[in-house]
């Protein structure tokens, strides 16, 4: 499988060459084009050796996951016997960062996902109240593997390592390192910060690890359009 | 009418450098700036192809740009963020989506044409345009533009096609194996071409960005 | 201080590398996407409750402003506007004053003065066109939705018009009217509405897109209030 990236941060567009046999998952939806002689199979989001009991409970997970995360319900698998090339992209505009999991396991926000490939195992992570504050939905998706997964952000992305402790505004978090811990407070400056920065709640990481940061925030963009609707 | 696309591909703006007496048509609202010799002329070149461009998704009326006495300089730039290309009409001729439209010179004839069904299920709105004489096109694009050389046939996603050159045939069906499945999929609609030529692609789909920062506004009156 | 600009002209985004403990960043209430958890941050009504409100009013800029100050060398600090577009940085100089459109402050070094000044009627016709006035020493950063395009006036162009709606901002030494294109008709009908005739020597930073275009293209996709009373 080779992929690339074009257009880079705002309109990114990720086109992937697969060799005969390979299979590309993806989001429902992120379908650009592709060359005639693939073909693209609809999959409940499940691991593909799951039995009849565990589609029905991915069902259940899809739904859940629908209704909480934002996310489709299905997945589409791309693959030929000849191989064959498929464009993707996802529905905001924002970047696409490949990720090699090499084995580490990361939390990603539940909108983040576009497409894997290879062993890559996807989970739904309840991350409770504190994940409701970071504005992330009450799910993480975490994900784990050998294989590669594909996220996307609104805004660039940039890469972030904590070392000790660093602070992440809650509408610009796209994922992070299993290895962090992150409790969510106030931005700091006392009472008047809490009430008038702006800042609102941000999320404290400890510990060493790998923090992906987007350079916007729907939040924001909501709030400034706001002012400019007829 | 000389063209130089900058800041591709998300933020693109079209300058354009008239000699003198020379002019260029635009979609209303496309100019950005301009150098103060340059005159600016509101026209619908008669009501039925103001209200044919109007029924396109285009507006009514087009401005028409002249420099004076002297070289000048426009720019343009489409309403929503994303890319532009110049097309070359003459030897070719140019199918594109009706909100495609930025500017062209005015040796060109820009038809609004029903396309029908093909036209309803293809994302490209029940009109579509063509253009026809000798001259330049400016496209804007959602996203940014892929030109794609087609030899044989490719599928493309109904929401993601810009312009195509008029040599190719297309029909619009279902993504995946059967209805369904297309449904499931998200994929919906899409475009199988057939034959040789160009198709501009763009990067990204304007209804479903629509629906997903539209859905996060405050609720509108009815 | 370095700074850096990433990820323009699509999402302009601000990385501060602080040198010296006690360096400081003033920013616009919300702009901050992420730093060094050491780093301090203040909310203030920047120049008094005054100063403040005439800002947040003419303007469009926020009541409060946020101050973020280095405890160590090394500290990172992450600042981004809320639309899509570029940010830009100017090293203001004593002498110097950049009149900024309402809305596209985005941060400066403590350094730099904001002040409003009124456009009188001129500045009503232009359709809002309020001026915030920034001028002292250090660094300016603002915030364009879409890409910037600078046009040197006096120099490259003896002139330039430029629709009020996509003007960012200029330089001192510029004059401007604001302007109808065409005759009547095109008042109504041409969709270019109003426009700034510069005239002087200096500079015009354009943004390549309108903002209430957008608003009117999403306004559709908007849920619809429900009726019920």
């Amino acid at each position: 499988m080779q992929s690339i990236v074009k257009h880079e941060p705002a309109f990114s567009l990720l086109q992937v060459n697969l060799a005969p046999g390979e299979v590309l998952t993806a989001e429902a939806g992120a379908m650009v084009a592709r060359s005639s002689n693939l073909t693209m199979e609809v999959k409940l989001n499940a691991d593909p050796s799951a039995g009849f009991f565990d589609k029905v409970k991915a069902l259940f997970v899809a739904f859940v996951r629908k209704l909480v995360g934002g996310e489709s319900f299905f997945v589409n698998q791309f693959s030929s016997p000849q191989g064959g090339w498929v464009w993707l992209a996802p529905a905001m505009s924002g970047a696409i960062k490949e990720i090699p999991l090499q084995g580490r396991s990361m939390l990603f926000s539940a909108g983040a996902y576009l497409a894997s490939a290879g062993p890559v195992s996807l989970r739904m992570r309840f991350g409770g109240l504190r994940a409701l504050l970071a504005k992330e939905g009450a799910f993480f998706i975490e994900a784990g593997g050998q294989g590669n997964i594909f996220v996307t952000s609104y805004g660039g992305i940039d890469e972030v390592i904590c070392n000790g402790s660093y602070v992440v505004d809650n509408g610009h978090l796209v994922g992070f390192d299993s290895t962090l811990d992150f409790t969510i407070r106030s931005s700091g400056g006392g009472l008047m910060g809490l009430v008038a920065s702006g800042e609102g709640l941000v999320c404290e990481f400890r510990g060493q690890g790998r923090i992906l940061l987007q350079s916007r925030n729907t939040g924001s963009l909501v709030g400034w359009l706001t002012r400019l609707l007829p | 009418m000389q063209t130089n696309i900058l800041y591709r591909p998300s933020q693109s703006l079209a300058q354009v450098w008239l000699q003198p007496g020379e002019s260029v048509m635009a979609e209303t609202g496309a100019m950005v700036g301009m150098t103060p010799n340059v005159t600016m002329q509101t026209q619908a070149g008669g009501v039925g192809k103001g209200l044919m461009r109007l029924l396109g998704g285009e507006s009514f009326f087009r401005n028409t740009f002249t420099a004076q006495g002297g070289n000048g300089e426009v720019l343009f730039a489409p309403p929503l963020c994303g890319d532009m290309a110049v097309l070359e009409c003459g030897m070719q001729q140019w199918v594109m989506q009706s909100s495609a439209f930025v500017a062209s010179s005015p040796t060109i004839e820009v038809q609004t044409q029903r396309g029908g069904f093909k036209g309803l299920f293809s994302g490209a709105g029940l009109f579509t345009l063509a253009t026809q004489g000798q001259g330049q096109v400016i496209v804007g694009a959602f996203g940014a533009l892929e030109q794609v050389n087609v030899d044989g046939s490719m599928i493309i996603d109904t929401g993601h096609l810009v312009a195509w050159q008029s040599t190719l045939q297309y029909t619009v069906g279902k993504s995946g194996g059967g209805w369904i499945a297309s449904f499931l999929s998200g994929e919906g609609l899409v475009c199988h071409f057939q034959g040789q030529g160009v198709v501009y692609l763009q990067s990204r789909n304007a209804s479903e960005y629509g629906q997903a920062v539209g859905a996060m506004l405050p609720a509108r009156e009815a | 201080m370095r700074n850096e600009i990433r990820h323009n002209p699509d999402f302009g985004v601000i990385q501060v590398t602080f040198d010296q403990p006690g360096e400081q960043v003033v920013t616009e209430a919300g702009a901050m996407v992420a730093r060094d958890n050491a780093i301090q941050m203040q909310t203030n009504l920047q120049g008094g409750l005054g100063a403040a409100l005439k800002r947040k009013m003419l303007g469009g800029e926020s009541l409060f402003q946020n101050t973020f100050t280095a405890t160590a060398p090394g500290q990172t600090l992450w600042i981004a506007p809320a639309p899509e577009g570029s940010v830009q940085v100017i090293e203001l100089q004593p002498g110097m004053e950049i009149f900024l459109q309402s809305g596209a402050y985005l941060a400066s070094t403590p350094g730099v003065q904001l002040d409003t000044k009124w456009q009188g009627a001129k500045g009503f016709f232009a359709g809002g066109l309020f001026l915030l006035r920034a001028h002292g020493q250090g660094l300016l950063w603002f915030a364009t939705y879409g890409g910037c395009h600078t046009v040197d006036v006096g120099q490259q162009y003896p002139g330039y018009i430029c629709d009020n709606t996509h003007l960012v901002a200029f330089s001192q030494g510029l004059n401007y009217q604001v302007q109808r294109l065409g005759g009547m008709k095109s008042l109504f009908l041409s969709g270019e509405g109003v426009v700034c005739s510069f005239q002087g020597q200096g500079r015009l930073w354009v943004q390549t897109r309108n903002p209430s275009s957008l608003a009117n293209f999403l306004h559709p996709f908007r849920p619809v209030k429900s009726n019920r009373s």
